[in-house]
């Protein structure tokens, strides 16, 4: 049951539109507090909370417009000058973007959004009200930009438009009386029809409300506002129509195609005629590639979609550390598919919040260090090769590598032993493991230690890697690894068995040929030396648990997140892209899906990370050792 | 009555207001519509196509409503058309600063079709005679 039966689609199109229109104010607030006189961005979010008011009355949403529309006028006097800025009364306005994001969420469910808590209410009328008593004497109301307030409880906002039109019908008269329109109406006459028109409100004083009681709930809301849900995308009209281009072509090439196959059907099979559909296959080839290609990028959506939620995260995380820290965003114009970009939302909340939480150190301690106060947190995307690389880089006290193993040890997640055969890297690798949290004190911030193998898990999820780097005292780094899209995922196709199987070419890094003399028994396990780097050897038919037919004469050098490894296969067939079609009702272990190869014949496309996780047998004693020693 | 075929311009930064105007028009009859997303775009529009009627907000970034407006009432191929203003503004000076830059209506939203007919009437009405 929806409360907006009949306006679905409006407000689907509102909450798009205006979330991002939300999204925006609130990083131009982020920048309102290093340039709280910039007049610009005052009119910005003015015009923001204007727009979103506007929508909102269109879908009878009242408290949304009530809210807004204090806001709003709110900032008609800061850009006006006829009220200053400071931290309390920013803290009431991104409260006040909180409580519409929370709205947001509501009307997402289709649900009409509850009143603003009356504490941010009041909040807000004092604030007006105490910048239209300082500089303004409020007998001088024809001068002053005297508000028509919807304010009083029992007349929502909506119901302004219906007071004042009869109004506005004699200005109307008034003014169009005189035929060439450009022409000024006489001062009196207009002053005249102004004085009926007005209802002038003054905002009725509220008792004031102490700063910490208004601040907190909404700060709440903020953070767990639920993301109204989109299903629609916002396509650029270009690309649509270079689908539309691709797909018309296709259909000539089609026609062709027909033509030819008549012509060969009825005997003529003249060198002329089989060039002919040599070329018009080729040629759809190259089309079919470049209409897959069209397709995804209508698909694509910049990250700063994205990454532009997270600047007003990270202050006000920072706010309620006390620490200082800005978030700095580069690449925000990266594209990404727009399934990706939703699942990394969670991911990247997380990072940054740790980034905020943990990697920065408090003020006194950065003092202590000889580092800047301020800390800077950078966010950035970009593109290498088919891949984006997102990271989070801080300069913070970065991580140590004693302490992590200490840390692991002490939670029992690795032995002593393991511990110390772990090197610099591996041990950063600890972070991931479930149930490890680096901070004593858990704080309500960053969770409870949930954390960072649920992020590697979903950025696995998307065929990412997450890599990470830390030097103790000057900072970390995460990075992300991700494919442009999952639509089409490329594969090398491997034979094992005389089966073709496909594994992800995201994880290839090379091919190697074994040879016997080369391969190692070290404790016990089969491994091969490449360039100084010990990798152990597992061999496809023993992870499938087929009898081999032949000695494995290639080996595939692997690599899914931190662990290495060789898959030793008879024979490889080549690359491809594929589209990966589930399997229904059944799930073979390790086996992500299927695809059909270039001959119509059916390929399992493999999911290494399932294939690796040991059997029911061994689990419980190696799962951690298989995880760092892979 | 009014020409069903008139041609109506829709100016605003908001798609979804554009969106509202453009059905609100569409109940009413009127399917002969374009939009622009500010003045400036509108502007452009307005000298190089033919519009019976321009439907405008105030506030929107590059070239505001009211500033539009003006630059219609001062261009001697465009002074003539009918200018209806839509805006939140229930502000009685904004009121003014539209009906002496030669606004022909004012519509405060939200409004409904009803509401837009009876504007565009009267409107109509004023350009018959």
């Amino acid at each position: 049951m929806s409360e907006f039966a009949g306006m679905e689609e409006l407000l689907q199109d509102f909450l798009l539109e205006s979330s991002e229109l939300l999204s925006d104010v609130d990083n131009k607030l982020v920048e309102l507090e290093k340039r709280p006189n910039d007049k610009a961005l005052l009119n910005d979010i003015f015009r923001g909370f204007h727009t979103i008011k506007g929508g909102a009355g269109f879908l009878n949403a009242a408290p949304m417009v009530t809210l807004c529309h204090r806001t709003e006028n709110l900032f008609d006097k800061l850009r006006n000058g006829e009220l200053p800025l400071n931290p309390g009364l920013m803290d009431t306005i991104l409260d006040a973007t909180g409580q519409v994001r929370e709205m947001f969420g509501r009307m997402g469910q289709g649900l009409m959004p509850a009143s603003a808590p009356q504490a941010l209410l009041s909040a807000l009328d004092n604030a007006l009200a105490g910048g239209a008593a300082a500089p303004v004497a409020p007998t001088a109301a024809p001068t002053a930009p005297a508000v028509t307030t919807p304010t009083p409880a029992p007349a929502p906002a909506a119901a302004t438009s219906g007071a004042q039109d009869p109004d506005w019908q004699q200005l109307y008269g008034a003014v169009t009386g005189q035929t060439p329109p450009a022409a000024p109406a006489p001062a009196a006459q207009a002053v005249q029809v102004a004085q009926a028109v007005a209802i002038t409100q003054p905002v009725p004083p509220s008792p004031a409300q102490p700063a910490a009681q208004r601040s907190a709930p909404a700060k709440q809301a903020a953070a767990s506002a639920p993301a109204p849900v989109e299903n629609t995308i916002r396509i650029d009209t270009h690309r649509l129509d270079q689908v539309l281009n691709l797909s018309g072509e296709i259909g000539l090439t089609k026609n062709r195609l027909t033509t030819l196959r008549t012509e060969i059907l009825q005997g003529n099979a003249e060198a002329h005629t089989l060039r002919s559909l040599d070329e018009a296959i080729s040629q759809l080839d190259l089309l079919v590639g470049d209409l897959q290609n069209a397709v995804m990028k209508t698909r694509m959506q910049p990250i700063g979609r994205l990454f532009q939620k997270y600047p007003r995260l990270a202050r006000d995380l920072a706010r309620q550390l006390g620490k200082e820290v800005e978030l700095v965003i580069t690449g925000e114009e990266t594209e990404l598919d727009k399934t990706m970009i939703e699942d990394l939302n969670d991911p990247l909340v997380h990072l940054v919040r740790n980034a905020v939480d943990h990697g920065v150190e408090p003020t006194e301690e950065r003092i202590a260090a000889g580092k800047e106060a301020q800390s800077q947190v950078l966010l950035s995307a970009e593109q290498v090769g088919d891949h984006i690389v997102i990271s989070i880089t801080d300069d913070g006290r970065g991580m140590s590598a004693e302490a992590l193993r200490r840390k692991a040890i002490e939670k029992g997640l690795i032995d002593a032993e393991t511990a110390n055969s772990l090197d610099e890297k591996q041990s950063l690798q600890l972070i991931f493991l479930p149930g490890f949290s680096t901070k004593d004190q858990i704080s309500s911030v960053s969770g409870r230690g949930v954390g960072m193998d649920v992020v590697r898990t979903n950025i696995q999820k998307l065929n990412g890697r997450i890599d990470i780097n830390s030097i103790p005292g000057e900072g970390t780094r995460i990075s992300i690894s991700l494919p442009l899209t999952l639509a089409i995922l490329p594969v090398l196709v491997v034979r094992v068995c005389n089966q073709p199987f496909a594994v992800p070419l995201a994880m290839v890094r090379e091919i190697i040929p074994i040879e016997q003399a080369s391969m190692q028994e070290v404790s016990g396990k089969p491994t091969i030396v490449v360039r100084d780097e010990i990798l152990p050897l597992r061999t496809l038919s023993g992870l499938l648990g087929w009898e081999p037919t032949q000695k494995p004469s290639f080996g595939v050098l692997m690599q899914s997140a931190e662990k290495s490894f060789i898959l030793a296969v008879d024979s490889f067939v080549g690359r491809d892209d594929v589209v990966i079609k589930p399997l229904e009702n059944i799930r073979p272990r390790g086996v992500a899906g299927a695809t059909l190869s270039g001959d119509g014949a059916v390929v399992l496309v493999l999911d290494m990370e399932d294939l690796l996780k040991p059997q029911e047998a061994n689990a419980q004693a190696s799962r951690s050792l298989e995880l760092l020693a892979l | 009555m009014a020409d069903k075929n008139t041609r109506f311009l829709i100016v605003d930064d908001f798609s979804t207001m554009r969106r509202i105007v453009r059905n609100l028009l569409k109940e009413l009859g009127f399917t002969n519509v374009d939009e622009a997303e500010d003045g400036q775009v509108a502007l452009h529009k307005l000298k190089n196509q033919p519009f019976d009627f321009i439907v405008s907000d105030w506030n929107m970034p590059n070239m505001t409503g009211i500033e539009l407006l003006k630059a219609v009432r001062a261009d001697p191929q465009l002074r003539h058309l009918p200018f209806l203003m839509i805006t939140a503004e229930a502000r009685r000076e904004n009121i003014i600063e539209a009906a002496t830059s030669g606004a022909s209506g004012y519509i405060v939203k939200p409004f409904t079709a009803v509401t837009l007919e009876e504007k565009l009437n009267k409107i109509f009405q004023v350009m018959g005679k």
